[in-house]
């Protein structure tokens, strides 16, 4: 596919990776020259230097061949208008804008046809507030994901010495609780995949990654280790675009305090939030850190804009009796430094929010991508179309399809129904098939699974 | 007469387009339809581009057969086309693609338009017919080969 992508920041740097190496012909614009030479220099695409909503450069950045426009620099009306450009100068099919400020999103009808023609948003800023909330929420998950509008999860969780299923094989999990269905889809034992399978015995200390129906992943968790005490006191420290949504998001259900170094940001957070106490420091300030009682926290997030920052006050607040700590961390090198260390979550913002990109890019009908495992495995959301005919998965029972290597496929959801997957679920057309990829270098056999043969129409 | 033949009119055969994408294929495409009065050229780009999204149309050999529902459609209609320069196409055997066959039927799909698909996969898989096309350069003399009729024009 031909791929024109506007904005060489993270999110425009780390898709192009992505993309480069799936075999796509990339284009990448951005103003700063200095950013397109460090890509160009890492990967093969080309790249186009100037105003990324300025028509002569799309059509330099080749937008009257193109496929797919992604319009992710960090200024919203900038995406916005290279949208409509495409759309009304160069008809390029499929236009995905990054959109960060909420207010546009009150107004969905901006984004339609025959405005902005923006086919979808995407918005990395929300995905992680979801990401973190989602983990405040249940405080013994490594990371929660919906599929299928939140009718299905897929929860990671680490076994722990205690947990009833510990040194158990995995079939227990379905005598123990023989009402609830639950499929382990990956387990990942000293950073390595194993495929699971009933005779599984689970060690302390393995990566468990489960799907089960929306309503019954808490009860599959308290079978995996024992569940901690719920979450009451959350501490944030960043003021900026995501430690401000996860405060509004939280401030009704939980006691909140937000740290921001910045005295006039810090005023305007205060008007801003109703029921978050707002307090100007350094995140790094261990008096600070002592005097709100750190000590107390249930979770403390790390959000600021800086990696350093971050990694510092989530240590310093473990250190201080913290309860669990995450840190935002943008380079890859030091989440891999600090994942498994005093830092009980490290998220990488281009990892967590790559797969809302991916999903619009990959072939197929493809509803949700998660990228996981700092971009190892991926676990997907695909809907599968025609018949025995011309499908290679309809009307075929799970054990004959043939699933590329380390793929497993965890659900089916037919409309509003959850069928935990097992052996001889037959899948139907228009179903949704949740499945989970321990190696992403298999993702392409799994998209060409799912793709129609020639007499479908 | 066969089925190729009643959905193939010889001004719907174009040769040499000389385009550099499957996009650019798909806007010529939406153009001559709309051309011939039939349905417009935005409706029949998207149908494409959504067919190709779920799964390539090519068969390989250098050969596409981009298809499509079209609403509004009252008969089934093709296109036969021959580029200048082979585009990508994301085929089966990875080789881009110097010739298409574009078959757009209306919204109620039927087996006739499968019957017509079945046709035309037959008709490139003989390598003697692929060559023939490939070199040929008159379009009447390119209807023949498809139609295996003269042209009435």
């Amino acid at each position: 596919m031909k791929i024109i992508i506007l904005g060489a920041g993270q999110v425009g740097s780390s898709v192009a990776e992505r993309l480069v190496s799936e075999a796509n012909d990339i284009t990448v614009v951005d103003i700063d020259g200095a950013k397109l030479k460090h890509l160009q220099d890492h990967l093969d695409l080309r790249t186009v230097q100037g105003n990324a909503s300025y028509p002569s450069v799309l059509k330099a950045a080749g937008a009257e061949d193109a496929d797919m426009l992604l319009a992710v620099t960090q200024v919203d009306e900038i995406n916005m208008v290279a949208c409509k450009l495409a759309a009304t100068l160069f008809n390029i099919p499929t236009k995905i804008a990054r959109i960060r400020a909420g207010d546009y999103f009150s107004y969905p009808q901006i984004f339609a046809a025959e405005n902005f023609a923006v086919d979808f948003t995407i918005s990395p800023e929300q995905v992680l507030t979801d990401y973190i909330g989602k983990l405040i929420e249940f405080p013994e998950a490594l990371q929660v994901l919906d599929f299928a509008a939140g009718k299905v999860r897929l929860v990671a969780v680490r076994a722990y010495h205690g947990g009833p299923l510990v040194g158990h094989e995995l079939q227990n999990l379905r005598k123990n609780m023989p009402q609830v269905d639950t499929r382990v889809a990956a387990i990942f034992r000293r950073d390595r995949p194993i495929i699971p399978e009933g005779q599984t015995v689970i060690e302390a200390g393995d990566e468990i990654f489960f799907i089960a129906a929306r309503d019954n992943s808490r009860s599959v968790m308290r079978e995996l280790r024992r569940l901690d005490k719920p979450v009451k006191r959350v501490m944030i420290a960043g003021g900026g675009n995501i430690g401000t949504r996860l405060a509004k998001a939280l401030e009704g259900q939980y006691e909140v305090k937000l740290i921001d170094h910045n005295k006039k940001n810090s005023e305007r957070l205060a008007q801003e939030l109703d029921n978050t106490l707002v307090l100007i420091g350094d995140a790094t300030d261990e008096e600070l850190l002592i005097a709100e009682n750190v000590e107390d926290m249930d979770v403390f997030c790390a959000l600021t804009n800086d990696d350093e920052t971050n990694i510092m006050s989530a240590l310093l607040a473990k250190r201080k009796g913290a309860r669990k700590v995450i840190a935002l961390i943008n380079r890859s090198s030091y989440v891999d430094l600090v994942q498994s260390g005093q830092i009980d979550i490290a998220i990488s913002p281009a990892q967590a929010t790559i797969g809302s990109l991916l999903t619009h890019v990959r072939r197929g009908d493809i509803a949700v991508v998660h990228s996981l495992r700092r971009g190892a495995a991926e676990a997907l959301e695909m809907i599968a179309h025609g018949d025995r005919k011309t499908s290679k998965v309809v009307g075929r029972r799970i054990e004959e399809i043939d699933l590329p290597k380390g793929t497993t496929i965890g659900a089916v959801v037919r409309k509003e129904e959850v069928l935990i997957a097992h052996h001889d679920t037959t899948i139907e057309s228009n179903d949704h098939v949740i499945l989970f990829v321990v190696d992403k270098r298999m993702v392409a056999k799994v998209e060409k699974l799912f793709q129609v043969g020639l007499g479908f129409f | 007469m066969n089925l190729i033949a009643s959905i193939l009119p010889l001004a719907n055969i174009v040769i040499d387009l000389d385009v550099g994408s499957k996009k650019r294929v798909f806007e010529h495409v939406g153009e001559l339809i709309e051309g011939r009065g039939h349905v417009g050229r935005q409706a029949v780009f998207e149908s494409l581009f959504a067919r190709e999204k779920l799964g390539s149309t090519g068969l390989g050999e250098g050969i596409a057969i981009p298809h499509g529902r079209i609403k509004g459609l009252r008969e089934a209609i093709g296109a036969f086309i021959k580029l200048k320069e082979p585009i990508d196409f994301d085929a089966p055997d990875s080789k881009p693609v110097s010739m298409l066959f574009v078959l757009l039927v209306p919204e109620q799909a039927t087996d006739l338009h499968l019957q017509i698909l079945g046709e035309l996969a037959q008709l490139f898989s003989d390598k003697t017919t692929r060559e023939r096309l490939l070199n040929g350069s008159d379009a009447a003399q390119l209807h023949q080969l498809l139609t295996g009729q003269h042209a009435a024009n």
